[in-house]
C-alpha cells in the first residue's frame, strides 16, 4: 500500500499537474465556467415549465395562454441554444488572458471566426412539403448551441493562437507618434483578425468543395460522435471517476482535473437530453452519463459520497478527534463540499481509508448507470442543477420532477454509508487508541486534544 | 493586512475564512481575509497582502508564486492537516509569519 501510494506521488500527481496546468484545457474549462450561470438561469425556466403537477399545464394555459410554455421558455433559446457563442467568447478571452495581450479583442475576433465557419442557413418544412429545405438568411440556432461547442473551442484556440502569435512579433499598423495612443491601441487587433478570419474563410471555401460542406459537419464527425460515445459510456464513467479519485487521493482537486478534460463533452450530452425533454417530458432521453450523473448521483457530499461518512463520524465515533470533525464536516458535506474531509480525517495519502474511497464512487457509478438504463430511475433531464444542491433535492430537480432521481440518491447514500462503516471503524479505534494512550502519557485528567 | 485565499470554486476555503475572522478578531487584528476560485484569482492579487492556496490546487503553486513574486507578494499552499480541520487560528498565523 505504501508503494501505490509512492506511485501515485511520483507518478499520477506530475501528470495530472501538467494537465491541469495545460493552457489551452484551462482556458476551455475557464470559458465553459463563463457559460454556466446562463445555464443554470435557463434552468430555473426549464423547471417552472414542466412541474410534474397533474392539471399543470391546463391551469397554464388557462392563465396565460395556449402559447404559455414558449413564451416560458424564450430564455432557454438564450441561455442554453447560445452556449457555443458563450464558449468561443470564453474560451479566447481566457487563453488571451494567459499570453497578455487583449483578451477582449481575442474573444471578439474568435466569436467572429466561429460565426465564419457557421452557414447562414436554417432548416425550414413549408407546410404540406415533405421534404425539408434550407433557408439561408438566418443564423442556425441548430449549431450555435451544445452541437457547435467542439467547433468553438477549436476556432477560439486556433484563432486566438494566430493572433497572439502576430501580436507577440510585433506586425501590427504603426501609426506616427501624433496619434493618442488609445487610437492606436484600436488599430493593433486589425492585422491579427484579418489572418484570424482569412485563414477560416478559406478553410471553409476548401471545406464546401468536400463532401463534409462544413466545419461543423467534420467536426461532429471526426471529434463529437466518437468522444461522445466514449464519454457517454458506462466504461469511460468508470474511468473517470477513478481518476478523480485516484487525483483526490494525493490530495489533488480530481474532479476540476478531470472535469477540465471531460466538461465539454458531459455539457453536450446534458444538453442532448435537454433538448428532448424540452420536446417532450416523459419522452425516453438519450443520455445517461452527463454533468449532472457525476455531480448529483455519484458525489453525495462531495468527491467520493463522503456524506454519508461524516454523518456516521458524527454520530457513532468513539474518538473525540473524528467526532469533532463529523461535526465539523457535516453542514459543508450538505452542500457536496468535503475537504475537511479529505485533507482533516484525512483520506489523503491515507493507505486504508483510499479504498472505500475509491471504491463507493465506482459502485455508485455502476448501481446509478443500470437503474438508469433499465428505465427504474429517470435519466438526468438536462436541467443544470448546480452541483452544490443537497441531494435528494437535486435529484428531483435535475431528473425534472421525478422522485425515482431522489429515491436512487438514497440508496446511493445507503451504499455509500455501508462500504465506508468497516473502514471507519478501524480508524476510529485506532485514533480512540492513540487518544487514550496520550491521556495516559499526560496523566489522563482532562486533557484537550487540539482538534 | 489582507489576506486572500485561493481554491478550485472559493467554496471550501471559504469556510476557512469564517474561522480565520474569527481568530482574527479574538486577538484583535485588523485583517481583511476573503476567498475566490483560481480562475478568477489573478484580478485579487493586487488587493492582497499574502496569497495562500488550498492543497488541493498546489499544482498550480508555481503560477500563483510567479504572479505574487512579480508583485512581492509572497504566496504558499495550506498545510493540508490544517485546511481539513478548518483550523482557522492555524492558518492566521502561517499567514502572519509568511508577511513577516
Amino acid at each position: 500500500m505504501d508503494r501505490f501510494i509512492r506511485v501515485l506521488e511520483e507518478h499520477v500527481m506530475p501528470v495530472a499537474g501538467r494537465i491541469a496546468e495545460q493552457r489551452h484545457l484551462q482556458a476551455i474549462r475557464d470559458g465553459i465556467i463563463l457559460s454556466m450561470p446562463l445555464l443554470i438561469i435557463g434552468s430555473l425556466f426549464l423547471i417552472i415549465g414542466f412541474l410534474p403537477i397533474p392539471g399543470y399545464n391546463e391551469w397554464m394555459a388557462k392563465w396565460f395562454g395556449e402559447h404559455w410554455l414558449d413564451k416560458l421558455l424564450y430564455p432557454v433559446g438564450a441561455t442554453f441554444d447560445i452556449m457555443a457563442l458563450v464558449v468561443s467568447f470564453g474560451v479566447a478571452y481566457r487563453l488571451a488572458e494567459k499570453y497578455k495581450v487583449d483578451a477582449l479583442s481575442a474573444g471578439a475576433i474568435s466569436l467572429a471566426a466561429f460565426l465564419l465557419a457557421t452557414p447562414y442557413q436554417v432548416p425550414f418544412t413549408p407546410e404540406g412539403a415533405k421534404e425539408t429545405i434550407m433557408v439561408s438568411g438566418g443564423i442556425p440556432v441548430q449549431w450555435v448551441g451544445s452541437k457547435g461547442l467542439f467547433v468553438a473551442m477549436i476556432l477560439a484556440i486556433v484563432s486566438t493562437e494566430i493572433y497572439r502569435k502576430i501580436i507577440q512579433k510585433n506586425i501590427v499598423i504603426q501609426l506616427p507618434d501624433g496619434v493618442p495612443p488609445a487610437v492606436a491601441r484600436s488599430f493593433v487587433a486589425l492585422i491579427p483578425g484579418a489572418a484570424v478570419l482569412g485563414v477560416v474563410w478559406v478553410v471553409r471555401l476548401i471545406l464546401e468543395v468536400t463532401p463534409f460542406e462544413s466545419f461543423h459537419n467534420i467536426v461532429s464527425m471526426l471529434l463529437n460522435k466518437p468522444l461522445s460515445a466514449l464519454g457517454g459510456s458506462l466504461f469511460g464513467a468508470i474511468v473517470a471517476v477513478l481518476l478523480v479519485q485516484l487525483l483526490w487521493s494525493t490530495g489533488l482537486h480530481g474532479a476540476a482535473i478531470v472535469g477540465g478534460v471531460m466538461g465539454p463533452i458531459w455539457l453536450s450530452l446534458m444538453d442532448e437530453n435537454r433538448m428532448v425533454f424540452q420536446q417532450n417530458p416523459n419522452a425516453e432521453l438519450p443520455n445517461i452519463i452527463t454533468a449532472q450523473f457525476f455531480d448529483l448521483w455519484i458525489y453525495i457530499g462531495g468527491s467520493g459520497a463522503t456524506l454519508a461518512l461524516a454523518l456516521t463520524m458524527m454520530l457513532r465515533a468513539r474518538s473525540r478527534q473524528l467526532k469533532n470533525l463529523g461535526r465539523l464536516a457535516i453542514a459543508p458535506g450538505i452542500f457536496n463540499i468535503n475537504e475537511p474531509i479529505t485533507f482533516g480525517m484525512p483520506i489523503v495519502m491515507n493507505p486504508l481509508l483510499i479504498i472505500p474511497f475509491i471504491l463507493v464512487p465506482i459502485v455508485l457509478v455502476i448501481v446509478s448507470y443500470v437503474a438508469m438504463a433499465t428505465g427504474l430511475v429517470a435519466k438526468p433531464s438536462g436541467v443544470a442543477v448546480p452541483w452544490t444542491t443537497p441531494f435528494i433535492i437535486s435529484g428531483y430537480l435535475a431528473t425534472g420532477g421525478k422522485i425515482s432521481g431522489s429515491i436512487l440518491q438514497i440508496v446511493n447514500f445507503f451504499i455509500a454509508f455501508a462500504i465506508y462503516y468497516p473502514f471507519l471503524m478501524i480508524w476510529d479505534k485506532q485514533k480512540a487508541a492513540e487518544e487514550q494512550a496520550d491521556a495516559t502519557i499526560s496523566g489522563g485528567a482532562g486533557t484537550t486534544h487540539s482538534m | 493586512m489582507n489576506i486572500l485565499l485561493i481554491c478550485a470554486a472559493g467554496m471550501s476555503t471559504s469556510l476557512l475564512v469564517t474561522k480565520m475572522q474569527e481568530a482574527a478578531k479574538e486577538r484583535g487584528i485588523e485583517a481583511n481575509i476573503w476567498a475566490v476560485s483560481a480562475d478568477e484569482a489573478k484580478s485579487h492579487f493586487d488587493q492582497a497582502d499574502v496569497v495562500l492556496i488550498g492543497p488541493q490546487i498546489r499544482y498550480k503553486f508555481a503560477a500563483f508564486k510567479k504572479e505574487g513574486e512579480a508583485r512581492g507578494i509572497p504566496v504558499d499552499v495550506i498545510n493540508p492537516a490544517d485546511y481539513g480541520r478548518v483550523n482557522g487560528a492555524g492558518v492566521l498565523d502561517f499567514a502572519l509569519r509568511l508577511k513577516k
